[in-house]
């Protein structure tokens, strides 16, 4: 793969990231951050099979098809799953206009860029490496500021999605055997969160996560 | 020898699927105590073993179990063994079909055994966040809001301080590189800390102790604790005070040994003196208001993971060693008060300290063992946490950190007056114990679920954690080697 | 100094020219669309000849800015044209067409219609000018950032070195960088130029309107000026937008081949993309003023985002 090509490629596919996760904040349909998601985690494949050619890894397309799968099909299903069982596809008003959560999200992507001071690595894969970072970040902010439980799973995602992107973008990825199992994990925690979702409406009829407060000190 | 190391980890998950498959068998509920049974013995096995020929390690290099992984391993076997038998449900009570419940315990087991064996740390990370998963549904069963409400807390928090972890490991990952090929392999990295990145490692190893301090408790990120421990039913509450916590508190010795390898104690100790202070200030301040009495003990567990947190930053041999002998002390009462609580939750029908009263004149069975695990709580002799307690605090003296081992323990102290009046009330304060039955005229020995078989679980794990404290001598050779696994550097 | 000179009286000359046609284009596609014949493609050139020859009325009582600002703005929208490499990349070395040049000549002209609408003293007209000049602040960071994201590759400010560079440089083209600064300049363009989805051009309602309610009380002369200047703004952020996402056939100098080629090529590309926008438009409902600064909060995200991305290739 030539210098030039690699970095455009990967100029494309921490772009087409740092997109997707930038449009997540914009907008309430559910079904619309759902299909984000899908589409970020091609973005997250197409990355990981760039680097790992790059670096001439053997298992890079196994490790990449294994994202794919996981991060573009198998969890947005799932969610897609229980969105579809609580029957809800458009939020309610969050607490912070829609304004204010696009602006916060460019200075959140800004301080992403101020911090990853230490953790810049010095080939054209770790300068990209802020771009996991605003991923990670921004997926924070959605869980702070969503109300809808289906929209916090999207903040968990994209936030699982950024770490997965700073650890190809930094050290070209973990063994194969730790990134089935962190695979495993998410896709219990939301087959899990889907179950809890739902148990949810069903006990105070929709599924709003702003309500939980009986339990405090 | 590695047989040891898979046993514990096979087993159980053998037991899961059959307790899965099989899940409307009365049965069932005795799978978790024989996982738990297996986990202990293959823990004091692996001690034997690995303090005569040194560390053994199989798969493939990614388990790998040494004189700490050891102790762990029979720490979560024995506040197992205790928090599974005594939350056996009552002979004769209807209790419906627990087949996942107790295949879920099962695979938690699994999951712990491989987080303390694991030598990979990304397969740690894997298995402790399993055991959130294992537990999230273990809490949601209470039924109701409330403990929708404690699982999806605990579920959401778990999983994004878990995941700050992650992003720790996936940074420690990335600063191996400077000493070689990218690994997460312990011993690697341990060795080849001074070489590494010193900026990379302590941002690396802050996010990592971040996290895993979440799965520990440690305030600020504490808030999920006490909703998850007090909606959960008894036993599952026991397993994550005693055994959760402390296996998060060994990911962060973990990982501390190899940042303070790198680039010196003064980050970890910064980070774990905050933590541990804020912690027992949490703890203190929120004991007295507490109407819940499981929350209560959940408080008290964010205590003892404070101190934990502050025998960490002291480090050294006294302190770590303490710190070990803690948590087995620790998830033996802990365990033992969680076992207590439910009996009475559902003896008294109610979870409120008001409607409890004059437990020790009611029903001595429950009362006394009550009184006494709170007495070891609050660290009084002759318990064995009052010896770790004070050792501890002697360690962080004697390492230069007066003043904030001084603000501990006048912590401690509020924390003491608060557990103690509030256990008062409960055992001693006078009334009349509100019978589910309505039988008041039932004498203490002949109530229900007052028999031997049911208090054995209690006078064991009480009867221990008296006598530990002085049985320190046989133990002593097996904590030293477990702290010399760290790395003793410090 | 002679060619910049006449590149500059070439690009005035082009951007009058083709003003009327290019605002006929788009009301005869829209009209199509919509199933209606509508004016004809000529209809605005006929217009303005019919305005400007007609005596403005203008109220006693009313200051010099009623005089003034027709003509503050269509100076503005022509030094606009001047500078921006509409046909030719070569440029005054005197007046730089600079990014903030551009966009102070664009704020005066905001300026002036902003005013104008406060004289007339009507509710209309001080709402036009207010939700004008909302609008206006609030683009303003976008304009500066996504042309700053497509100047870092190129080295300089100045647009028509931007065009250049960009010509010279294909792959730069579909580099993300330009895609969300063109992006977010599409936006700009919609929302400074009064087009859906932030301003309906073409509503009679008088509390939708926004550009439209400043230039209510005008007539004859004045109304004409005003018209050709907002058109005029028009088609130079267009032109800018379309030379930027497709530099080709821009003329590198003053030859006369250079010359043709280069105002056959944007003559093309601008009606193109003014037939373009007018189709979208047909599908598009103006949004309600409290969710404009959404947008605009969007496209201000995309420019910044083109920023971050061009450090990161650059």
């Amino acid at each position: 793969m030539t210098p030039e090509l690699y970095r455009q490629l990967l100029a494309t596919t921490t772009g087409a990231l740092l997109l997707t996760a930038v449009l997540q904040v914009w907008g309430r349909s559910l079904l619309r951050s759902i299909a984000l998601l899908a589409v970020q985690g091609a973005a997250l494949a197409a990355l990981v099979l760039t680097v790992g050619l790059h670096a001439g890894e053997p298992e890079a397309p196994l490790v990449a098809l294994l994202v794919l799968v996981v991060k573009s099909v198998l969890l947005p299903w799932a969610m897609f799953r229980s969105a579809r069982l609580v029957g809800e596809t458009r939020e309610r008003a969050a607490q912070v206009s829609t304004a204010v959560e696009l602006i916060v999200a460019a200075g959140l992507t800004l301080l992403a860029y101020v911090v990853s001071g230490p953790i810049l690595g010095p080939d054209a894969a770790g300068q990209a490496v802020p771009v996991g970072l605003s991923l990670v970040l921004l997926g924070f902010w959605q869980l702070l500021v969503r109300g809808s439980a289906i929209t916090q799973l999207a903040g968990f995602l994209l936030l699982d999605n950024g770490i997965a992107a700073v650890s190809f973008l930094t050290s070209g990825g973990l063994p194969l055997t730790v990134e089935l199992g962190a695979s495993l994990d998410v896709l219990l925690v939301v087959l899990i969160l889907g179950v809890l979702v739902v148990r949810l409406q069903r006990q105070q009829g929709h599924a709003d996560i702003t309500e939980l407060r009986e339990l405090h000190d | 020898m590695a047989a040891l190391i898979w046993l514990p980890l096979l087993l159980p998950s053998l037991l899961a699927a059959l307790g899965f498959g099989l899940r409307r068998r009365r049965w069932t509920m005795w799978l978790p105590i024989a996982a738990a049974a297996v986990v202990l013995l293959a823990g004091i096995a692996l001690l034997v073993a690995v303090q005569g020929s040194g560390a053994v390690v199989t798969g493939a290099g990614l388990l790998r179990a040494d004189p700490l992984s050891a102790w762990l391993l029979s720490v979560v076997g024995a506040v197992a063994v205790i928090s599974l038998w005594g939350g056996l449900p009552e002979p004769g009570t209807e209790e419906r079909a627990g087949g996942v419940h107790a295949a879920l315990l099962c695979l938690f087991l699994a999951a712990m055994t491989l987080a303390v064996t694991a030598d990979n740390l990304g397969l740690m990370w894997v298995a402790i966040e399993l055991t959130t998963i294992t537990t999230a549904f273990l809490v949601a069963s209470g039924g109701g809001r409330n403990a929708l409400e404690a699982a999806w807390k605990y579920v959401v928090l778990g999983a994004v301080g878990v995941a700050i972890a992650f992003l720790g490991i996936v940074l420690l990952s990335a600063a191996s590189q400077g000493g070689g090929e990218a690994t997460l392999s312990w011993t690697l990295l341990l060795q080849r800390a001074p070489v590494l990145d010193p900026a990379l490692l302590r941002v690396a190893g802050a996010l990592t102790v971040l996290g895993f301090a979440t799965k520990a408790g440690l305030a600020p990120m504490h808030a999920w604790l006490p909703d998850a421990h007090s909606q959960a039913p008894a036993p599952v509450s026991g397993l994550m005070s005693g055994v959760l916590l402390s296996v998060a508190c060994y990911a962060i010795l973990r990982v501390q040994a190899v940042v303070d390898a790198g680039v010196g104690p003064e980050l970890m100790r910064i980070l774990l003196l905050t933590g541990g202070l804020l912690s027992l200030a949490v703890a203190a301040g929120l004991v007295l208001t507490q109407r819940d009495y499981k929350r209560l003990l959940a408080y008290s567990s964010i205590e003892h993971m404070g101190l934990l947190a502050l025998g960490a930053a002291a480090g050294g041999q006294l302190a770590i060693a303490a710190l070990l002998l803690h948590m087995l002390g620790h998830g033996l009462v802990k365990a033992t008060m969680f076992v207590l609580a439910g009996r009475i939750s559902s003896l008294t029908g109610s979870h409120r300290i008001a409607d409890v009263h004059g437990l020790l004149q009611r029903r001595p069975d429950l009362g006394s063992p009550f009184l006494l695990g709170a007495a070891a709580l609050l660290g009084l002799p002759p318990f064995v946490t009052f010896f770790t307690e004070v050792a501890i605090v002697v360690a962080g003296f004697s390492r230069g950190l007066t003043l904030p081992f001084l603000a501990a323990c006048g912590l401690l102290l509020l924390g003491f007056a608060g557990i103690a009046r509030q256990v008062l009330a409960m055992t001693v304060g006078a009334g009349r114990v509100r019978g589910a039955a309505g039988g008041s005229a039932a004498s203490p020995s002949t109530a229900p679920g007052s028999g031997w078989p049911r208090r054995a679980p209690v006078v064991v794990a009480l009867g221990l954690t008296a006598v530990l404290g002085f049985a320190a001598w046989p133990l002593a050779g097996t904590l030293l080697a477990a702290v010399a696994a760290l790395g003793g550097v410090r | 100094m002679i060619e910049p000179l006449l590149v500059i009286v070439v690009h005035l000359v082009f951007a009058v020219a083709i003003t009327p046609v290019l605002i006929g284009v788009m009301r005869t596609t829209r009209a199509r669309l919509e199933g209606r014949s509508g004016g004809g493609i000529g209809q605005p050139w006929r217009d303005l000849r019919k305005l400007l020859a007609k005596e403005p009325t203008r109220a006693p009582g009313s200051t010099p800015v009623l005089v003034a600002a027709p003509i503050l703005l269509m100076v503005s929208s022509l030094v606009l044209c001047a500078l921006i490499p509409l046909v030719s990349t070569l440029a005054l070395a005197s007046v730089p067409g600079d990014l903030f040049v551009v966009v102070s000549v664009l704020l005066l002209g905001t300026v002036a219609l902003a005013l104008l609408g406060l004289e007339s003293g009507t509710a209309f007209g001080g709402m036009g000018s207010s939700r004008h000049m909302v609008i206006a602040a609030l683009v303003e960071p976008t304009v500066l950032l996504s042309v700053y994201a497509l100047s870092v590759p190129a080295g300089s400010a100045v647009l028509a070195a931007i065009v250049q560079s960009r010509r010279e440089d294909l792959s730069s083209l579909a580099n993300p960088v330009s895609l969300l600064a063109i992006v977010a300049l599409v936006v700009v363009v919609v929302a400074e130029t009064g087009r859906l989805p932030v301003d309906n051009p073409a509503t009679h309602l008088e509390l939708t309107m926004v550009h439209e309610a400043m230039i209510l009380e005008s007539g004859g002369r004045d109304l004409g000026w005003l018209e050709l200047g907002s058109w005029l703004r028009l088609t130079a952020l267009l032109g800018l937008v379309v030379n930027l996402a497709l530099p080709w056939a821009v003329a590198r100098d003053a030859g006369v081949t250079g010359l043709l080629v280069g105002v056959a090529g944007t003559t093309v590309k601008l009606l193109a993309a003014g037939a373009l926008l007018a189709a979208v438009e047909v599908f598009l409902a103006k949004l309600r003023l409290f969710r404009v600064p959404e947008l605009l909060a969007g496209s201000f995200l995309l420019a910044f985002l083109s920023v971050s991305a061009s450090y990161l290739v650059f």
